[in-house]
């Protein structure tokens, strides 16, 4: 694979993407979301104006889970799919380049539109927020940042998957909303019937409730704003008891970035197949 | 300069191509001619190494399979259907320019020869049917490539476009390029190649045959 080439790919996709109205509502979306969180935070208590960074990093954790894979699985979907329809991708693959450097770089420009939405949405979020509330730890929410990035990877790397599979934009979208359903309600409670049903043993749980990228980075995000043991559940807690905080971070980590790449590798073997017409 | 040798392509369990196997000389102009659906996009689409197909086919005694990178580097395309995703027509030919490192001066002369110059900054998203195919002619012709395959490449042309097209085949084949010519118009490619292979249902045929599949359209009055 050519840096080079791979370069190209990722600018002229990024360009593409930021240019499309999805970037202008992805970024509002999240400005004007984290934005309302970090000011209606502290509405439970009686108490109106800017929450700190602690309470809008915690607000901002279910906000992600929920929106960042909706977007990543979408636009993802989208990537080879659409283009595969309306014929660029023939005018693309004509040029002097490889599969590779075509899919690669391809996931490699949404990915750097993804984070200049999250970092434009959220990042403007903690610029008022440090100016005007201040308290709490800045570097838990960057950390958050930089978790919602991990899993934007993760997730977007699927839908890429999905959009190699499947190749028809209307069949990808109906499948990158079903992953959505899937990945951020029904694998709780599939996970939870299963448990129940099968009386499965605590590591069996964990593995199986970990297995789900969004749930990685739930309890990531979980791990990230407190210590204690019980915010996580007894998965969670099974969890820290036999891997220690750090391990358990490392664990999920590794875990989080080997979906992005495992999902990322998976798409590439199916791309290299696909008959482009 | 092209070789292709047996090539049999099957897509979803349909037989496109059937042991094709012809030769095309440096210079040469020729043109695959056959009715719609008859396998003369698949043959262009083997020869860039789109879709997997069993046999061999070369480029300059390059296999377009295991050496695809310097094949389409020797070749420039000209699809039926083009499209350019999000970019303005100087923004395409700037990638293409840069990727097969191209002086930039070139950009502008492309787009005056196919009569873009006035629409360099515009997003190939308004363009017409007409506009996006001159387009693709400036992609395909920027690098001036030795091998230029052509897919129905004055389908969506008007009269002008049209002209331009035979000009600049005809200029292509002056300057010495091969030239491959796919067209279900047998009269408009013949005057632009030097001979006419003919595929019919996904085999070359010493002639053409009278398609079996086309049912005419029943005249009025007339009863099926």
């Amino acid at each position: 694979m050519r840096t080079r080439a791979l370069r190209l790919v990722a600018a002229r996709e990024l360009r593409d993407a930021v240019r499309g109205r999805w970037f202008v509502l992805a970024a509002g979306c999240f400005l004007v979301l984290s934005l309302g969180l970090a000011f209606f935070g502290l509405a439970g208590a009686q108490r109106s104006g800017l929450a700190g960074f602690d309470r809008t990093t915690a607000s901002l954790l279910n906000l992600a889970v929920l929106f960042v894979p909706l977007m990543t699985l979408t636009l993802g979907g989208l990537a080879v799919a659409g283009e595969l329809e309306d014929g660029s991708l023939g005018m693309l693959l004509a040029q002097p380049l490889t599969r590779l450097e075509v899919y690669a770089g391809k996931y490699l420009g949404l990915l750097g539109a993804v984070g200049a939405a999250i970092c434009i949405g959220f990042g403007t979020t903690g610029v008022i927020v440090g100016l005007y509330a201040g308290g709490g730890d800045a570097g838990v929410f960057l950390g958050l940042v930089g978790l919602v990035l991990l899993l934007g990877a993760a997730t977007l790397g699927m839908g890429a998957l999905l959009s190699v599979a499947l190749r028809a934009r209307a069949r990808v979208i109906g499948a990158a909303f079903s992953a959505w359903l899937l990945l951020v309600y029904v694998s709780d409670l599939g996970v939870i019937g299963l448990a129940i049903a099968r009386s499965l043993r605590p590591a069996q749980t964990f593995v199986l409730a970990l297995v789900n990228p969004v749930e990685q980075a739930r309890v990531l995000g979980t791990l990230l704003l407190s210590d204690r043991l019980d915010v996580l559940g007894p998965v969670g807690a099974f969890g820290i008891d036999t891997l220690g905080w750090h391990g358990l971070v490392a664990c999920l980590l590794g875990t989080l970035a080997a979906t992005a790449v495992g999902t990322v590798a998976a798409g590439y073997v199916v791309f290299r197949k696909v008959p482009i017409a | 300069m092209i070789a292709a040798r047996d090539v049999r392509l099957v897509l979803e369990g349909r037989t496109i191509l059937d042991g094709v196997s012809f030769d095309v000389a440096r210079g040469e102009s020729i043109a695959l001619v056959g009715a719609n659906g008859s396998g003369k996009t698949s043959m262009l689409r083997c020869l860039l190494g789109f879709v997997p197909f069993a046999g061999r086919v070369t480029i300059e005694g390059h296999d377009v399979v295991r050496d695809g990178v310097v094949v389409r580097s020797l070749v420039g395309y000209v699809p039926q259907r083009a499209a350019f995703g999000d970019a303005s027509a100087a923004e395409v030919l700037a990638f293409v320019a840069t990727l097969r490192r191209i002086e930039p001066r070139r950009i502008d002369v492309m787009l005056d020869l196919v009569g873009l110059a006035a629409h360099a900054r515009d997003r190939v998203r308004t363009f017409s049917g007409g506009m996006v195919q001159r387009l693709a002619l400036a992609v395909a012709l920027l690098p001036d490539p030795p091998v230029v395959l052509f897919d129905e490449p004055s389908a969506n042309l008007d009269r002008d476009g049209q002209r331009l097209f035979y000009d600049l085949v005809a200029r292509l084949r002056a300057g010495g390029h091969t030239l491959l010519l796919a067209s279900h118009r047998r009269e408009e490619v013949e005057s632009l190649t030097d001979r006419l292979l003919h595929v019919d249902w996904g085999r070359l045929v010493a002639a053409p045959t009278p398609s079996a599949r086309v049912v005419p359209f029943p005249a009025r009055g007339e009863r099926r």
